[in-house]
């Protein structure tokens, strides 16, 4: 084994400008590959990030049947028992109520149809993006009433400003249409069209008044965890402990926002497959050098085979020659990919793209980040170093069959 | 005593477009231990084809061929590859080392590939390439080396693992006339001193003289079998 690895080592390097360009070629395709994947991780992550805690968070505890037929007579009731035992839960990090049903905001100017929330001041202060998108006025607070923060884009719909008043109008949860005069505290900008210009928030002891709720009834616990990745886990631990209560379930957020997921499932998979192509395409440069780096050494080959080396192993020492150059080119590779994301991470681009952009109805900050995952840099630079290994099968077929006599006239 | 190397009416066709080349006719060959042996003839008379029949890096169109008491006719590529490494050693006219290996690692790489340990390899290499006269140049790569050290080094390689046969192919035929009597000089003192066999193929008038036993080849069949005498007759002039 050491004698194939020293020839094979030896063997990649007898043309040393050829090797580095391949190396080279490898390295750059993957850095850049990585870079992308990393950044668009970080992307999906931000936004992940950032929605999950301006809704109801990773984990979504509601009336069973509110899902199919959100409506705001669908709550759920005992919910400061139940929110006391969910924060028990080792892996839950914070739980939050929420109020959340469809409204129409009115003004002299007209009337849009909004979304509600009734959400928990000093609970999503900590929590939602939203207060760092302010551009007049202030958030909520614990005790506010009549309060309500609007997006910058209804507030010029409806001509208004910090202080004007507003009418929310609403079916209560016995059906009767119900209307309360609101005044404006904050006006908030996020880039995106769909919170800026229908998405409200008031306090929730508000929105129980608004909506006829008594004061233990919610229509959703929100539940935020200290690892993504334990979802599962909770879910399962959580739908435990409601077993008892058919009326009640739990629900991951790819089930409450499925176009959120559907968009990271496709966005994600598309920018995978498109890289790969990239990749692949590169790697068909280095095939090309790989094939050849071996058909100019025939005759060296049949003297190996004349000297009695089995051909066995002459085709694992194409193999073992693959595999350095995929180790090298792939690591070198995913080390660049790595330093370019990680230096760029965090950098602001503001001054491009402004505050904020949308993606899939959802808000992004104006940040690059960037997410090395296992997947990204062990999945991708080893699939790498394998699809290399492969390449050596043709060369390895070719020589397979050199005729000794020939090679040596 | 047996023989190294039987050959029975063995013969080698090649198809060269639309013409049968018949580059061995029934040869009928036997080599025993210690034999000295020069195969000669003109060019394409069948000394390259008789050597690769010989070594199983060309298959017999018919007849038999027997190394060391194997019949190689018939046997699979990897069987062929064991019995080259174990019991022939080859020296090549353009040398053919490895060039990305040292002198000292290309005598060692059959044994190598035989699993010898790495301090009877060390042992054995360092006292043959003393004994071609490389002391002192067991790291330098054949770029380094001279044609004539080159070949010693070949030389040291075929030798390496003791084969029962060594066979080469016109072995001083890119060496200036005193390295190629050097050369010699060393493969008979091998044959000598260690009982080797050699059968190598020349052209050349005095490397056929130094050996014990002269095979001549004409149109891929044996003209003559003996000893070199028959080149101080008049006929050979």
């Amino acid at each position: 084994m050491k004698q194939l690895v020293r020839l094979a080592w030896r063997s990649i390097w007898r043309n040393r400008r050829r090797t580095l360009l391949t190396v080279g070629s490898m390295a750059a395709a993957l850095a850049l590959a990585v870079y992308f994947l990393a950044i668009a991780e970080g992307m999906y992550g931000r936004l992940l990030y950032q929605v999950l805690r301006m809704q109801a968070g990773h984990l979504t505890v509601e009336n069973a049947q509110h899902l199919d037929a959100p409506s705001i007579d669908l709550r759920l009731s005992g919910v400061p028992t139940l929110r006391a035992r969910l924060q028990d839960l080792p892996d839950v990090a914070i739980t939050k109520e929420l109020i959340v049903g469809p409204g129409v905001a009115n003004s002299g100017d007209g009337a849009v149809g909004v979304a509600i929330a009734g959400v928990e001041p000093s609970v999503e202060a900590s929590l939602s993006p939203l207060i760092h998108r302010l551009v007049a006025g202030s958030y909520l607070e614990d005790g506010d009433e009549r309060a309500v923060i609007v997006g910058a884009e209804l507030s010029r719909r409806l001509d208004l400003e910090v202080g004007n008043k507003l009418v929310l109008s609403s079916n209560d949860v016995d059906g009767q249409l119900v209307q309360q005069m609101v005044r404006i505290k904050g006006i908030f900008k996020t880039g995106s069209l769909d919170l800026d210009g229908h998405y409200v928030q008031i306090p929730i002891g508000f929105a129980r008044t608004l909506f006829s709720m008594r004061p233990d009834e919610a229509t959703q616990i929100g539940l935020l965890l200290h690892d993504p990745d334990q979802l599962s886990t909770v879910q399962r631990q959580v739908a435990g402990m409601i077993a008892s209560n058919q009326r009640v379930a739990v629900w991951p957020w790819q089930k409450i926002m499925p176009e959120l997921s559907s968009f990271m499932k496709v966005d994600k998979g598309s920018n995978y497959v498109l890289q790969v192509i990239i990749l692949l395409m590169a790697m068909f440069t280095i095939f090309n050098t790989i094939l050849m780096s071996a058909l100019e050494r025939k005759r060296e080959f049949a003297v190996m085979l004349a000297l009695g080396t089995s051909p066995t192993r002459v085709k694992l020492q194409l193999l073992v020659e693959s595999v350095i150059l995929g180790v090298l080119g792939c690591g070198l590779g995913v080390l660049l990919g790595s330093g370019m994301a990680l230096a760029t991470d965090g950098i602001s681009l503001e001054s491009i793209m402004g505050g904020g952009f949308d993606v899939a109805g959802f808000l992004v900050d104006p940040l690059l980040l960037a997410k090395l995952t296992p997947r990204i840099t062990v999945g991708l630079g080893g699939a790498m170093v394998v699809i290399v290994a492969l390449m050596s099968l043709v060369p390895m077929g070719r020589i397979s069959r050199i005729n000794v006599t020939d090679a040596f006239r | 005593m047996e023989p190294i190397v039987s050959l029975t009416g063995v013969t080698r066709d090649y198809q060269q477009g639309e013409v049968v080349v018949h580059a061995l006719r029934g040869i009928d060959l036997e080599f025993r231990p210690g034999d000295f042996a020069a195969v000669a003839g003109p060019s394409g008379s069948g000394k390259t084809t008789l050597l690769n029949v010989m070594s199983g890096l060309d298959q017999p169109t018919s007849g038999t061929v027997t190394v060391d008491g194997q019949t190689v006719n018939g046997m699979t590529k990897s069987e062929m590859s064991r019995l080259r490494l174990h019991r022939i050693g080859f020296v090549f006219q353009a040398y053919n080392l490895l060039p990305v290996l040292t002198a000292y690692e290309n005598a060692e790489y059959v044994l190598m590939m035989q699993n010898v340990p790495a301090a009877e390899r060390r042992e054995k290499v360092m006292r043959l390439l003393a004994q071609v006269g490389l002391e002192g140049m067991e790291n330098r790569f054949p770029r380094e080396l001279s044609g004539g050290q080159q070949q010693r080094v070949a030389i040291a390689r075929a030798m390496a693992s003791a084969p029962a046969l060594v066979l080469a192919d016109e072995p001083t035929a890119n060496l200036d006339s005193s390295t190629a009597a050097e050369l010699l000089e060393l493969m008979e003192e091998l044959n000598q001193d260690k009982g080797m066999t050699f059968v190598f193929s020349t052209h050349d008038r005095r490397v056929m003289r130094r050996a014990k036993r002269l095979v001549l080849l004409k149109d891929g069949a044996v003209e003559h079998d003996a000893t070199p005498d028959v080149l101080d007759g008049p006929e050979s002039r």
